[in-house]
């Protein structure tokens, strides 16, 4: 990994360090009609962390990530979300979701700056440019997105959350579509490009959060459950015993949670 | 050829496009030349089959006595183009104009209406219904009434627009609507900031006005270009079945007057000189369209990108 630890001194440089960083309190229960699908339960999110969230497919892991970044969801969740700084969080949430959402017609430059277009300020270009060299797509910015492979692409969509610089992000399955070895890549890139920020990692994949997270909850309808984590800072190192022991441990839990319908059936959620 | 990458020797996903811009590279021999006689084969094979038929008509007309007024050789038919094309030219114009003219208008009705339908839904509940209904009522069957109501010319004019409105009126409004949810909500969280003075409304209305331009236009941009392909013909259609509709009673010049003028005088030659123009002109229009349409998506566009390759 000699690349990306080169990469380290460049991508520190550009990313400015976002303003106040707030930690997040999430408390509430959600309803799938009048069926309840996930009991009351409090999350926090501590600010300027990484903070992994696990559980089974449709047990509502998403719904909480919408619920914070103010999307619409299937789900009527009663409850609130909380700011330590008490501000509200509009406009300090970037989002990065499984597919890359990047638009077809723009090349990867005005995908980055989309932001700015959309808001109507001129895009800092300069910026941009820095950014895709930190996830080192330099020479591709004029490209656009079809002519690029997933990895690339998801690299282009977390530059964009990048060039948002917002204090919060939230990752929903960032990087499950991507092989083994880009999803190794991008956790380290992810992970030292947006430390310091209040980061919220939803996932299914037991291995990538006890790779990135400073603590990890598994959720289930009974409510959330903290999760035993390596004593390392994240991201730790693939090679690491205790990281796999913490893994195979969550891995465990995780079944232990859902016999059955588990992780057999569950992958593609 | 590529940027520093993290580890680019790591990088999985960059040899499978690695190895496609290499065959690429060498496809300008031998690959190259198998394109051209594909080509060649494409154009020439469909020329053939031409000739053939208008050879065996041709031969059938003459060995078997068949008079002119019944089925003219192909000859013939050569023969009365030039004899009467400045007749029939002046009425290839007047079709052509028509067709156009009733496009155009199609264009800026069906996706000003498209529009209209994507930023309110009330709009589009109390109008929507009523294009329907205007697009399953056989034309044939309004093109009378418009003539008793409107001057030829502009009933003829309102035939094709009402034929041709719907396609684009249907495909925009479709495209209109296909953006990817998860984009919209993308939009939402990174542009969606009203403006400080604008009350809650307003704020509402610039985000759809901002959603629609940014991300819904250039989206339904390929439906509307599908809309439009289908349209094109259709102009014609309707311009060609009001002539019709008009017929001998109306003053009209156009093609499809032609035709019916032609009937009426047993001038079975010149009906089918008018025949050609007409199905010329549908694949001219038809041409036309697709040439436009690749034009603007083949930079982006998953059907033009793959009709490059």
């Amino acid at each position: 990994m000699a690349g990306a630890s080169a990469q380290k001194t460049t991508g520190a440089g550009v990313v400015s360090a976002p303003g106040t960083v707030p930690a997040i309190t999430l408390e509430g229960e959600g309803y799938s009609g009048a069926a309840r699908l996930f009991a009351p339960l409090t999350l926090q999110v501590p600010a300027g962390r990484w903070t992994g969230l696990l559980g089974a497919s449709g047990v509502g892991k998403s719904t909480l990530l919408r619920v914070i970044a103010g999307l619409e969801t299937g789900v009527r969740f009663v409850g609130h979300v909380r700011a330590s700084d008490g501000l509200p969080l509009t406009g300090r949430v970037a989002l990065m979701a499984q597919s890359d959402l990047l638009v077809p017609w723009r090349d990867i430059l005005g995908n980055v700056t989309l932001g700015a277009t959309l808001r109507g300020t001129r895009p800092d270009r300069d910026r941009a440019m820095a950014l895709l060299e930190s996830v080192g797509l330099t020479d591709h910015a004029r490209k656009r997105p079809h002519m690029l492979s997933g990895g690339q692409r998801q690299r282009v969509a977390l530059a964009r959350t990048l060039m948002e610089d917002r204090p919060v992000i939230l990752l929903d399955e960032p990087f499950s579509a991507l092989d083994a070895r880009m999803r190794a890549q991008m956790q380290e890139l992810a992970g030292e490009l947006l430390a310091g920020r209040t980061v919220l990692l939803v996932t299914h994949e037991p291995a990538e959060a006890a790779r990135l997270s400073h603590a990890a909850w598994l959720m289930s309808a009974q409510g959330l459950e903290a999760l035993d984590l390596p004593d390392t800072p994240p991201v730790r190192d693939l090679e690491d015993t205790d990281f796999l022991t913490a893994q195979a441990a969550l891995f465990r839990r995780l079944r232990a949670r859902d016999p059955g319908v588990g992780f057999a059936g569950g992958e593609g959620a | 050829m590529n940027a520093p990458t993290l580890n680019p020797s790591a990088d999985p996903a960059r040899s499978p496009a690695d190895s496609a811009e290499l065959s690429l590279a060498a496809s300008d021999d031998t690959p190259a030349r198998g394109r051209d006689f594909t080509l060649a084969l494409r154009i020439g094979l469909p020329l053939v089959l031409f000739a053939i038929v208008i050879w065996g008509w041709e031969t059938y007309v003459r060995i078997a006595g068949v008079p002119h007024y019944v089925l003219p050789a192909p000859s013939r038919i050569m023969a009365t183009m030039i004899a009467d094309w400045p007749l029939l030219f002046g009425s290839l114009l007047q079709t052509l104009k028509t067709t156009f003219l009733g496009l155009a208008l199609a264009i800026i009705g069906g996706v000003g209406l498209a529009v209209l339908l994507s930023l309110s839904r009330a709009i589009e509940y109390s109008l929507y219904p009523y294009a329907v209904v205007l697009q399953v009522t056989p034309v044939v069957a309004i093109a009378p009434l418009l003539l008793i109501y409107m001057p030829q010319e502009t009933a003829v004019l309102t035939c094709a627009w009402i034929v041709a409105f719907f396609p684009i009126l249907s495909n925009t409004t479709l495209g209109l609507q296909s953006v990817d949810r998860n984009l919209l909500e993308l939009f939402d969280l990174y542009g969606s900031a009203r403006p400080k003075w604008a009350p809650r409304w307003l704020g509402t209305f610039i985000a759809r006005v901002k959603a629609l331009y940014y991300l819904r236009g250039p989206a339904a941009l390929p439906y509307f270009l599908g809309g439009l392909k289908i349209a094109g013909g259709l102009a014609l259609i309707g311009a060609v079945v009001a002539e019709i509709a008009a017929g001998s009673a109306g003053a009209g010049s156009g093609l499809a007057y032609r035709i019916i003028e032609s009937q009426f005088r047993l001038n079975i030659p010149r009906l089918f000189a008018a025949l050609v123009l007409l199905s010329l002109t549908g694949v001219i229009i038809f041409l036309a369209m697709s040439a436009f349409s690749h034009m603007l998506l083949r930079r982006w566009h998953e059907s033009a990108i793959s009709q490059d390759k």
